[in-house]
């Protein structure tokens, strides 16, 4: 027999990402290579729309050593003209696995900024070299740092610290990373191409490393009007964000320390004397309306606990239980915990309560969702079977699962407020297609919001037909969040409304010069994988996707009509002309005849058929 | 010894020269038409769906009475009606100089007269528009689709093919077989010491039949039909059976499609609806069927849902309503199994010749 241990151990979030990287997408240096692109990439365009700044890109690819095979090392450059981060921060955003700034709800590219530190740790691990940051937020000074990143400790190891003077604000981060760049050079390259459609009022250079540059310049100089930081929408939320909102709006227990006497000593006006609990609570009564509320709350507990403020001195309140009615505290004279009842008819529990139990149902609910007022809070309430007037610090955890569950079903609460989303617009995205396919017909569409499972999301649409377009059949260029999505193409949900579309119904036949842009902005895109490429059939979204390709395959219509009725034309006249001495020629044969026969009236008269139509 | 019959032995010169001039009155249509300053047209029999019935009498199905007429008035139609000439004409060339063609061939030679088909569908197409409104088989017009099967035994042939006229040909002379071809299949059937004709649904069968003297045992001419008869086939098989007096029996897998591969070539398919003379409607059907599959304890392979599907489908065909052909189709659906001809391979390879054949042909006498 042997016996065994088990060690526990937490580990860091680095650490964490560091085990589980093909999560992220950096699975192999082809993927990785292509991945951290995006993350820097997206990085630099999102600073830039939060700052409003016409964004810059510039991405560079080097290979530290070219002659040698692939996959192998290289360097990856992005620098951006965007608003830059206080130097104080930059080893922390840098150097640290979850230190992000966006935890807002509002539509943006990446998620927490996680993604780059990914690719940091990602280029450390394969290369062992550090990451270059150049930043300057107040475009006067710019501070480099080199550096590493401890993985176990989670904190960053800066090995070079330097500055100058600049003129303007940016960033640029550089990494050395193992990557296959005769793999991935296809997708980067489409992916930056791509970028540039959806992204129109961006200038994004790209040179790779055969030395070729890729340059995508500006095509409109008016950005998209930006989102906004909004509160939840109640089918939004689940039980664990419920407790957390719940948690951030109630008053907390005091902490009693020889701070917290003081203060109480000081409101009741007994610094001096050791008052037994009776004179204290006493003297509260009388000064009760002028006692702050963290004062009344110690008060109403040694009322229950019946000390003075010498036991007060010796005691901890671990947890109080309103709903249950019970309150544990740890007394340190007998080392142990105690448990008490408390006596709902005492004018102290109503204060306890108040105090532990927050808001009521109808203020929380008003409060901290949007769209919801006090009317739908109301039949909210009655749908739900709670008292509008219930507190939310009161509820035991079934009732909470209830509400939760509640808050799902209930189905007259408005839809969800769209302002939180930045869609591109109809003229952008029109100018992006024309610039980028020159095409002979395109057109666009914007649908109103929509949202699924309370998350607010727009659908944006173009197509785009003939020009320059190769007639080598439909082809689908989809976007989230003005992110292209390059890989798992098959199982999406774009694809699949554009499959079911019954194209010949629309006169478009064959391999057609076709092309489908498709945009979709949510806060919360439902992707089917972590690896973020394609996104789910939810029915709402899949309807708003069927509606938007309808209308557009209508106007497409529309013009393949114009111009099928301008070839009828044409390839009308003169039908009669060559196909009437034809059948003439051919019956001759058939017949045995030597002579052709008069088929001059005939053309004639087709030439007036023609000319009827 | 069957005696040669002389009316019998010109059947193929015969239809010949009925094609020959059926054209010419066509021609002659169109000239005067033209002549006279009228449009000319074709008269088309309806192909479609609703106009294909089940003739009780001729066992087969036929087309009803609808018909559309394609003008060389209507703008829309002109392009096609000069197509449905050219092929007229076409064939008659074919026909007369006695040369055969492929349906790709087609395709091809309308580029030399500025006819302009979009894809070969497209002529496929006005092939059988021209069959309908002649209503023969474009075997007749010497256009012959790329498959092909294969027939031995002893039968006499003399070919009508130009370079061949009068000459003639055994058919057990070589053991493969010979192929079911232009000319095999214009050539005049002129002797043969069968008593009966086996078609067999696979080549690697055909080929052990020849080797286990099946023909001589059995006094039979083999044909090999290679999966659904081809209609040259099926046209020869008519007339082993209407020239020779031949009874025409069919074996195939043990399956939904070896039941139909021995339907169509007993009463023909929907597809060829406005054509006869493809159908031998006293073949019979001597197996795989479904029943054999238990009382020969065959190794079976499970239905997929396809197979199951197309069960259902016959079931709903008129010539399924009765006999066996009803009965083994309950069958298969029930066991929902299916045995190819090879399965009786367990039992030893000459098995399905030496013990299979002799006991179902024994029992397809009271059919």
């Amino acid at each position: 027999m042997s016996s065994s241990k088990e060690v526990f151990s937490q580990i860091s979030p680095s650490e964490f990402f560091y085990r589980n990287r093909d999560l992220a997408g950096f699975s192999n240096p082809t993927r990785s290579l292509y991945t951290s692109v995006r993350e820097f990439v997206e990085n630099a365009l999102d600073a830039c729309d939060q700052k409003r700044i016409l964004p810059d890109i510039h991405l560079s690819i080097k290979a530290v050593d070219f002659e040698q095979p692939d996959p192998k090392h290289y360097i990856l450059t992005v620098k951006d003209n965007g608003p830059g981060i206080d130097p104080k921060h930059i080893p922390l955003a840098f150097g640290t696995v979850l230190y992000g700034s966006k935890f807002g709800l509002k539509q943006a590219r990446g998620m927490f900024g996680l993604g780059a530190t990914m690719a940091i740790l990602y280029g450390q691990i394969t290369t062992n070299k550090p990451v270059t940051v150049r930043s300057s937020a107040d475009g006067k000074t710019l501070d480099e740092f080199v550096m590493l990143l401890d993985i176990q400790k989670n904190k960053p190891v800066i090995s070079k610290h330097s500055t100058k003077e600049v003129s303007k604000t940016g960033l640029s981060v550089s990494i050395v990373l193992e990557g296959d760049y005769s793999k991935a050079g296809t997708k980067i390259r489409d992916y930056v191409s791509q970028t540039s459609l959806i992204t129109p009022y961006a200038s994004i250079t790209f040179e790779d490393p055969t030395g070729e540059k890729f340059h995508y310049p500006r095509i409109v100089k008016e950005m998209p009007p930006p989102p906004t930081v909004i509160k939840p929408h109640p089918h939004g939320v689940d039980v664990e964000t419920l407790r957390r909102m719940i948690v951030d709006t109630h008053y907390q227990i005091p902490v009693i320390d020889n701070k917290m006497i003081e203060k109480v000593r000081k409101e009741l006006g007994m610094q001096r004397k050791n008052p037994s609990p009776k004179d204290i609570l006493d003297r509260a009564d009388k000064r009760w309306s002028d006692l702050s509320r963290p004062v009344r709350t110690v008060i109403a507990v040694m009322s229950f606990l019946n000390i003075d403020f010498e036991g007060l001195r010796k005691i901890r309140i671990d947890d109080l239980d309103v709903a249950n009615k019970k309150i544990t505290y740890w007394d340190f004279g007998e080392s142990q915990s105690h448990i008490i009842e408390l006596n709902p008819e005492s004018p102290y529990y109503k204060q306890l309560a108040n105090t532990i139990q927050g808001e009521t149902l109808l203020t929380f609910l008003t409060k901290r969702f949007q769209r919801v007022g006090p009317t739908t809070t109301e039949k909210f309430c009655e749908f739900a079977k709670f008292k509008p007037e219930k507190r939310i610090g009161s509820m035991t955890n079934e009732e909470l699962v209830r509400l939760a569950d509640a808050l799902q079903k209930f189905d007259e609460f408005l839809a969800p407020d769209p302002s939180c989303l930045a869609p591109l617009g109809e003229e952008p995205l029109s100018k992006g297609i024309m610039k980028f396919f020159n095409p002979e017909f395109a057109t666009v569409i914007q649908r109103s919001a929509s949202a699924y499972s309370g998350f607010p999301f727009i659908v944006e649409m173009g197509i785009a037909y003939g020009g320059d377009i190769p007639p080598s059949g439909l082809k689908v260029y989809r976007f989230a969040n003005r992110i292209p999505l390059l890989y798992d193409e098959g199982s999406d949900v774009v694809l699949k409304v554009v499959n079911e579309t019954d194209w010949s119904r629309y006169k478009v036949k064959g391999d057609p010069p076709l092309v489908i842009v498709s945009h979709i902005c949510s806060t919360r895109v439902p992707y089917k994988t972590v690896g973020k490429e394609n996104v789910a059939d939810r029915p709402e979204l899949e309807r708003e996707l069927k509606n938007a390709l309808q209308y557009l395959a209508r106007k497409l219509a529309a013009h393949m009509s114009r111009q099928g009725m301008a070839d009828m034309a044409k390839k009308r006249s003169n039908l009669y002309t060559k196909y009437v001495p034809l059948i003439a020629q051919f019956s001759m044969e058939l017949a045995g005849k030597k002579k052709e026969p008069n088929y001059k009236q005939l053309i004639r008269m087709g030439s007036e058929i023609e000319e009827q139509i | 010894m069957r005696l040669k019959n002389k009316s019998r032995t010109k059947t193929a010169e015969a239809r010949k020269q009925r094609l020959l001039s059926l054209l010419q009155k066509h021609g002659l249509g169109i000239y005067e038409d033209l002549d006279q300053g009228k449009f000319p047209q074709f008269v088309i029999p309806s192909r479609s769906v609703n106009n294909i019935v089940y003739d009780k009498k001729l066992r087969q199905y036929i087309l009803g009475s609808a018909s559309s007429v394609r003008s060389a008035r209507n703008m829309s139609q002109l392009r096609s009606y000069t197509q449905l000439a050219w092929l007229a004409f076409f064939v008659n060339r074919l026909v007369r100089e006695g040369k055969s063609s492929t349906l790709r061939d087609i395709y091809y030679s309308s580029q030399a007269f500025s006819i302009d088909f979009e894809d070969q569908p497209e002529s496929d197409n006005i092939i059988v528009d021209l069959e309908a409104v002649l209503s023969s088989p474009r075997e007749e017009f010497h256009i012959f689709p790329e498959e092909r099967s294969s027939v031995f035994g002893d039968l006499t042939i003399e070919y009508t093919v130009p370079g061949y006229e009068g000459k003639r040909m055994n058919l057990s002379d070589h053991p493969d077989g010979y192929l079911i071809g232009p000319s095999l299949s214009s050539a005049e059937l002129v002797d043969t010491s069968a008593e009966l004709v086996i078609a067999i649904e696979k080549g690697g069968l055909f080929t052990r039949f020849v080797e286990e003297n099946v023909h001589k045992k059995f006094k039979a001419i083999i044909v090999d039909t290679a999966g659904q008869a081809p209609r040259s086939t099926r046209n020869l098989l008519r007339r082993l059976n209407t020239e020779l007096g031949l009874p025409v029996v069919i074996l195939a897998d043990g399956d939904v499609y070896g039941e139909h591969i021995a339907m169509v070539i007993k009463s023909g398919s929907a597809n060829a609806a406005h054509l006869r003379e493809l159908t031998v409607p006293d073949a019979k059907w001597l197996g795989v069927w479904a029943t054999d599959i238990e009382k020969y304890k065959l190794p079976t392979i499970p239905m997929t849902e396809a197979d199951i599907k197309r069960i259902y489908d016959l079931q709903k065909d008129p010539r399924y309503q009765e006999g066996i052909w009803k009965k083994q189709l309950e069958v298969f659906l029930k066991i929902k199994r299916k045995a190819e001809l090879e399965a009786f391979s367990k039992y030893g390879l000459t098995n399905i010749t030496d013990k299979y054949l002799p006991a179902k042909l024994e029992e397809s006498k009271s059919l």
